[in-house]
């Protein structure tokens, strides 16, 4: 088993700096033991990316990452023929081309006899492969990311759905090709749309959400070793605290780390109205977000 | 442990959870990786299964809990130890009782004894029952009075659960095992009146909004003199060109470099065979359908009309534009708006008679007449789109069909042109309507409008 444990789980992410819940660690846990992908919902920000990028350093695996949008297709994520390389070839060795057809009585043996050749073209040098095809054809173990899979197109979704239940893809020129070692995928989506229930059946789920307050206090202490522990309580008492109001777009992890690295860079070590308003921009992404937080400043403070 | 999964999963499902056998097969094989001490674990394992989607975890957490916590509780063991005879006694009374023979009494035994499943399905039930009524009798009652009709039986179950235990001679106010068996009725009782909506954070809630056009862009669209609308609409159809214009240039971006090689080849024919133009193909990009709902009672019409011609002024720009008006009924209306302009088209819905101006707004009734007579134009590529105040004059809201709705199309987006500090008053069911909604906003006033289609289009 790739794992020994939850708690195996757990110390090896913290290694590769991502602190997981016990939650997160179990379902990783049990994914890579059951080999199921896994499906992460969670709102912005809030370390679903983070978690493949984590994995893939502390299970020494490459990452191949499939970012997902409307209109995406099977040539931009499984493989695509390179034409113009293939037409390439086919001018440059025009000469040849001659020649095997030179004795040729009908056309249709001399489409017989390059026919005969086609195979030439449609091989792996002329076979462009996309994410999807490299997590399956990989040498060694990988972690597959798929990434904002809500802004795929259904269309896609059920193509996705054989790829994840049988991790082989037919292609028609070369035929079947099976994945060497079954990927660990994790698929992440904001909910733009809800997903198909046979996407969902093969996944594992689960929902990531902003961090309990001792764990976001852990991950501000690991990326910044030198925080005050006791102004690290502080800020995040206040980000909880900002995360209530009906925000545009409510602070996450990362805004929290820049805002620690911002105090530090202002030797900062207090909380107060003044140090409020002087980082609030980078808390808030919006001015009427920025405005409603000094609105509501004492009530944050306190 | 296998019994107590498959009865698990029974529960889920009577509970309106999706459990297919092969989430359960998973999650067997899981739990042999958990250490059954640690809880927090083994409800992981059993969550990450059977509940897939941020909207079923507060269903499955309430599930879990009567399951393993309330109906675990040994109601069968004496306080003092052993198994307890008189529980045996008394259920069986119960069942053999002449007046307890209904589905509702049996289920509620089950509940009795710890198996919710069979009661969590007459609930379900309950909820989703289609209700066959006269027009002319509106009421929410139908699913009141189902309820209430459970209630009695609860009742009915209490008097019966006191002779027997008194009957068995032991205590003659009822023992220790009746009062327990009470206690259980009493949740039976309380979770008919929970509240048990999926939960919606993913909600995308728009407040603020860009200042597109000053003055005329916040005023309320219901406040609009005649003139003003006439400004409205030359504005709209600058903004309109705009838009298209910006979607053009998207759209000349996003289907690029797809070499089309028959085409190339045919090409060369003319350079001696040699591919020296490369042609691409163009591959239009897939476009939205669009189904609208506008309620067109009271003030609320005014940001329909806006919307509609907004939307029809960029029919092109989607594959599909189906609209209805309602009020207490539907009526399609996208013939009108397709072939006249909008202004006209404006005029022809005001004057027609398909439309019972003078009734009341009955949301509930409509979405049930979309769903009889409409669903057929909803898939998942179609946006449905709700321009309305929610303000259902307490009739039954029908959120079920919104929630069926919402499983068959992409995304589902609410328009609400009442001010936000109302919207929570009265008789408006926003707040129940939302959370079937992908999206929900304002739109008052022009700036509002501006910024949604611009989100829809770009
Ligand atoms: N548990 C964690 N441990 C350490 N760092 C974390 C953790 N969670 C989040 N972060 C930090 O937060 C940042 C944002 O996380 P990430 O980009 O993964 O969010 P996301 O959920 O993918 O967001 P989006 O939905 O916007 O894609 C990361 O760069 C990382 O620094
Ligand atoms: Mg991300």
């Amino acid at each position: 088993m790739e794992f020994e444990s939850i708690e195996d789980v757990m110390k090896r992410l913290e290694k590769a700096g991502y602190i997981a819940s016990r939650e997160i660690a179990t379902v990783v846990f049990l994914a890579a033991a059951g080999n199921k992908p896994i499906l992460v919902e969670g709102p912005a920000g809030s370390g679903k990316t983070e978690l493949a990028r984590a994995l893939s350093t502390c299970m020494n695996r490459h990452k191949i990452r499939l970012q997902c949008y409307e209109g995406l297709d099977e040539a931009k994520a499984l493989y695509e023929w390179e034409y113009a390389k293939q037409l390439l070839y086919t001018q440059m060795i025009k000469e040849k081309i001659n020649d095997l057809i030179s004795g040729a009585d009908t056309i249709a043996d001399a489409v017989e006899r390059i026919a005969d050749q086609e195979d030439a073209f449609f091989s792996e040098r002329f076979l462009l492969a996309r994410p999807l095809l490299q997590a399956i054809s990989a040498d060694d173990p990988t972690v597959l990311l798929i990434d904002e899979i809500d802004k795929a197109d259904p269309e896609f979704e059920a193509f996705l759905l054989e790829l994840l239940s049988e991790f082989q893809v037919s292609i028609p020129e070369l035929g079947i090709r099976k994945a060497k070692h079954i990927p660990m995928v994790v698929l992440t989506s904001n909910n733009y749309r809800d997903m198909s229930d046979a996407l969902k059946r093969r996944c594992l789920h689960l929902y990531i959400d902003y961090p309990e307050p001792a764990l976001e206090a852990k991950i501000i202490r690991l990326k910044l070793p030198g925080i005050e522990k006791r102004l690290a309580d502080k800020m995040i008492a206040v980000i909880n605290r900002i995360r209530e109001l009906d925000l545009k777009k409510r602070p996450c992890i990362s805004e929290t780390i820049d805002w620690a690295q911002a105090l530090a860079v202002l030797r900062i070590d207090e909380i107060t109205r003044e140090a409020m308003s002087d980082t609030i921009n980078v808390i808030c992404k919006y001015r009427s977000d920025a405005d409603m937080v000094k609105a509501s400043m004492d009530r944050i403070l306190n | 442990m296998m019994h107590l999964l498959l009865k698990f999963a029974a529960v889920c499902r009577s509970g309106n959870l999706r459990v297919s056998t092969s989430e359960v097969i998973d999650a067997m094989t899981h739990l042999q990786w958990i250490d059954f001490s640690d809880e927090a674990g083994f409800k992981a394992a059993l969550k990450a299964n059977f509940a897939k989607s941020r909207r079923d975890q507060g269903n499955f957490d309430r599930l879990y809990h009567l399951f393993f916590h309330e109906m675990q509780t040994s109601i069968a063991c004496d306080p003092k130890g052993g198994q307890n005879d008189e529980l045996r006694q008394i259920i069986a009374t119960l069942r053999e009782n002449e007046d307890l023979h209904e589905p509702v009494d049996q289920a509620l035994i089950d509940f009795l004894q710890g198996d919710p499943a069979a009661f969590l399905q007459e609930m379900y039930n309950l909820e989703n029952r289609e209700e066959y009524r006269s027009p002319a009798l509106k009421s929410n009652l139908g699913q009141l009075s189902g309820r209430l009709a459970v209630m009695l039986r609860i009742n009915a179950l209490k008097g019966a659960i006191g002779q027997a235990s008194t009957g068995s001679g032991a205590d003659p106010a009822g023992g220790p095992t009746a009062e327990r068996l009470l206690g259980r009725l009493d949740r039976a009782y309380k979770m008919l009146t929970e509240d048990n909506r999926p939960n919606n954070d993913a909600l995308k809630k728009v407040r603020s909004n860009e200042t597109h056009f000053k003055d005329i862009g916040e005023r309320s669209f219901a406040a609009l003199s005649p003139a003003e609308i006439l400004q409205m609409q030359e504005i709209i159809k600058k903004l309109v060109r705009k838009l298209r214009d910006r979607m053009g240039r998207r759209y000349a971006a996003g289907s690029r470099r797809y070499l089309d090689v028959k085409k190339t080849l045919r090409h060369s024919g003319r350079f001696q065979g040699i591919p020296i133009e490369i042609k691409y193909r163009q591959r239009p990009l897939k476009k939205a359908k669009i189904v609208a709902l506008c309620d067109v009672s009271g003030s609320v019409w005014s940001a329909a009309r806006f919307m509609l011609n907004m939307l029809y002024s960029m029919q092109d720009c989607f594959s599909a534009v189906h609209s209805f008006a309602f009020i207490s009924a539907t009526t399609d209306i996208t013939e009108i708006f397709e072939k006249h302009e909008a202004d006209r088209a404006v005029e022809k819905i005001l004057s027609s008679r398909k439309i019972e101006f003078g009734a009341l707004t009955d949301y509930g009734e409509v979405f049930q007449q979309f769903r009889r007579n409409h669903m057929h134009l909803v898939n998942k590529r179609t946006t449905v789109i709700i321009v309305g105040d929610g303000r259902s004059n307490y009739h039954n809201p029908r959120e079920e069909i919104l929630a069926d709705i919402r499983e068959k199309c992409r995304r589902i987006i609410w328009l609400n042109p009442e001010p936000e500090d109302f919207w929570h008053t009265g008789d408006s069911e926003i707040n129940t309507y939302k959370a079937y909604c992908h999206e929900l906003r304002p739109c008052r006033n022009l700036n509002q409008l501006v910024d949604f289609v611009e989100d829809l289009v770009l």
